[in-house]
């Protein structure tokens, strides 16, 4: 399903997962932003001026929201919502990106984003739509877990790369592994693996590169490793 | 290179297009070529760019005496007679027309049998260097190929000519789709940036169109997500001229929805100019210069269906 530009959620926005980590919401802030720049050139013929305007803004008050946790899960929760509750038809068709523009808001909040104390959000904008949801029980389940590993198996380490939308070809840029021994690695293919001490290595690497802790992450590997290759002799 | 061998199996017929001239199509087509002509594969190129052809002076071969006007004019009744040998293993070349001036502009039945001759030629990989401009045979052949990739420069004419070129694309791929009249009409209309109905973007295209009818609508939706052109930028002088191939990407689908997929970019370096200059193909000139890397890796990215991510530049 194709999205207008202002019905994208702040995720969708940013071009980050639900789950992705407050670091990379950061870093997907810093790439957006600068794509919405002010005569960034990628936009040339495109967006006018008013719209690129539009849409930073929009992009800023993503990163407010998602870049505090409790902003967040309110957010969170509030979207959860609009899954659960159809979008009723809209009766009058909302005036988007028609001639008569007219700013939501007042003039944009200054750029300087990093250090600032956390902005209070306000009710977002959505909300303004919309009957005030009501208020339903506070404990909301856990920000969606990623599938719990148990052991850290070659498949499962494959799992986790592929949920992370991440190709052997990705990881093996990022970490400099080579995409064979990555690829060894995730089919067990244990002899062709360098010796134990590297292997490590390359373990470590890759666990922080999924986000999951390194050392359980090899412990569990290497265990497997070292069973085999036990058997073998 | 492990998957790679299985990657290389079918027929594919990719087309170089970009809207501008002068942007480096036939140079990325001729060394693309020669670099899955190297992996051992069986490559035939075609000088698409029907008005200005000089694919072959990119490969530094002189003026062939078969041309691909002889084809569409039915002076050689077999593609065979038209395709070129390069001198390079595994590689062939169709040059495109020099003499008829009508040929730059091939009817329908003519770019049909060209097309199914293509589909008959014995090779694995068909390149197309399509020429400058929205004509409406160069979108044919850009939307008539199993990939369709985009050069640009990281220049605003030149990236306001891609997206003019994707717009077209598309558009007519639209048209193609439906039968009503109507909604033909109302695409066209679309068509001019400065339509008096309020439509700016596809989206309020289609919105319109499901107004009129839903179905066609939903199936236009679905076009929109099939369509998957591939980005090249060429002439990439800093780290920020890199990043606008993402920033494409990220503008075309916010304002297309389409999913521009970049496929890389070719560094700047005066050794191109110098291989133009000596009528020899870069590829084998200067092998191991930057561009010529940066052409292997985009050819690495085409056959694994990759593309560049975000987080190689951090």
């Amino acid at each position: 399903m194709i999205k207008k530009i202002d019905d994208l959620n702040f995720y969708e926005l940013l071009e980050i997962n639900p789950r992705a980590s407050s670091q990379e919401v950061h870093k997907a802030y810093e790439r957006v932003r600068r794509i919405y720049e002010p005569n960034s050139i990628a936009l040339y013929s495109l967006f006018t001026a008013e719209e690129t305007a539009k849409i930073r803004q929009k992009i800023e008050d993503a990163y407010r929201t998602l870049a505090y946790d409790d902003n967040r899960r309110r957010y969170d929760r509030m979207l959860k919502e609009q899954e659960e509750t159809p979008e009723p038809e809209p009766l009058v068709p909302a005036p988007r990106y028609e001639r008569h523009y007219q700013p939501v808001r007042p003039a944009p909040a200054p750029q300087t984003h990093e250090d600032d104390e956390p902005i209070p959000v306000e009710p977002l904008e959505a909300h303004e739509d919309q009957p005030a949801p009501a208020p339903v029980e506070p404990v909301r389940p856990a920000p969606a877990p990623r599938t719990e590993v148990v052991e850290f198996t070659g498949m499962a380490i494959r799992v986790l790369r592929e949920q992370a939308g991440l190709s052997i070809r990705n990881v093996a840029d990022t970490t400099k592994i080579g995409s064979r021994y990555l690829e060894y690695i995730e089919l067990e293919n244990f002899a062709k693996l360098p010796p134990r001490a590297y292997l490590r290595g390359f373990l470590l690497q890759y666990a922080k590169l999924l986000g999951v802790d390194p050392e359980r992450l090899a412990g569990d590997y290497l265990k497997r490793y070292e069973a085999a290759s036990q058997k073998t002799k | 290179m492990i998957e790679l061998e299985e990657a290389l199996r079918r027929k594919e017929i990719w087309a170089i297009g970009g809207g501008k001239g002068g942007i480096g199509k036939s140079l990325i087509t001729g060394n693309v070529g020669i670099c899955l002509a190297r992996l051992k594969k069986k490559v035939l190129l075609v000088d698409a760019d029907l008005g200005g052809a000089n694919l072959h002076t990119t490969l530094g071969i002189g003026l062939p005496e078969m041309t691909l006007s002889d084809f569409l004019n039915r002076r050689a009744e077999n593609i065979q007679d038209v395709i070129i040998k390069t001198g390079i293993p595994n590689l062939s070349l169709i040059s495109g027309a020099q003499d008829f001036l009508d040929a730059a502009n091939p009817n329908f039945s003519q770019k049909t049998r060209l097309l199914r001759h293509l589909e008959a030629v014995d090779v694995d990989y068909i390149l197309l260097d399509l020429g400058a401009g929205t004509t409406h045979n160069i979108l044919d052949f850009f939307l008539f190929s199993d990939h369709g990739i985009l050069v640009v420069l990281p220049e605003p004419t030149a990236i306001e000519n891609a997206y003019r070129f994707i717009k077209s694309a598309f558009y007519r791929r639209f048209k193609k789709v439906v039968n009503h009249q109507g909604i033909k009409d109302l695409i066209d209309a679309a068509m001019d940036q400065k339509n008096t109905m309020g439509i700016r973007t596809p989206f309020d295209l289609i919105e319109r169109v499901k107004q009129l009818e839903r179905e066609v609508g939903e199936i236009l939706e679905l076009e929109i997500l099939k369509f998957k052109p591939k980005l090249i930028v060429n002439q990439v002088r800093t780290k920020h001229d890199v990043q606008i191939g993402f920033s494409m990407k990220s503008a075309c689908q916010k304002y297309f929805g389409i999913n521009l997929e970049y496929l890389g970019y070719v560094e700047y370096d005066d050794c191109v100019w110098q291989s133009i200059r000596s009528k020899r193909p870069l590829s084998l000139e200067y092998p191991y210069s930057r561009p010529s890397r940066c052409i292997e890796r985009i050819v690495h990215n085409l056959l694994r269906k990759e593309q560049l991510t975000p987080t190689m530049l951090y």
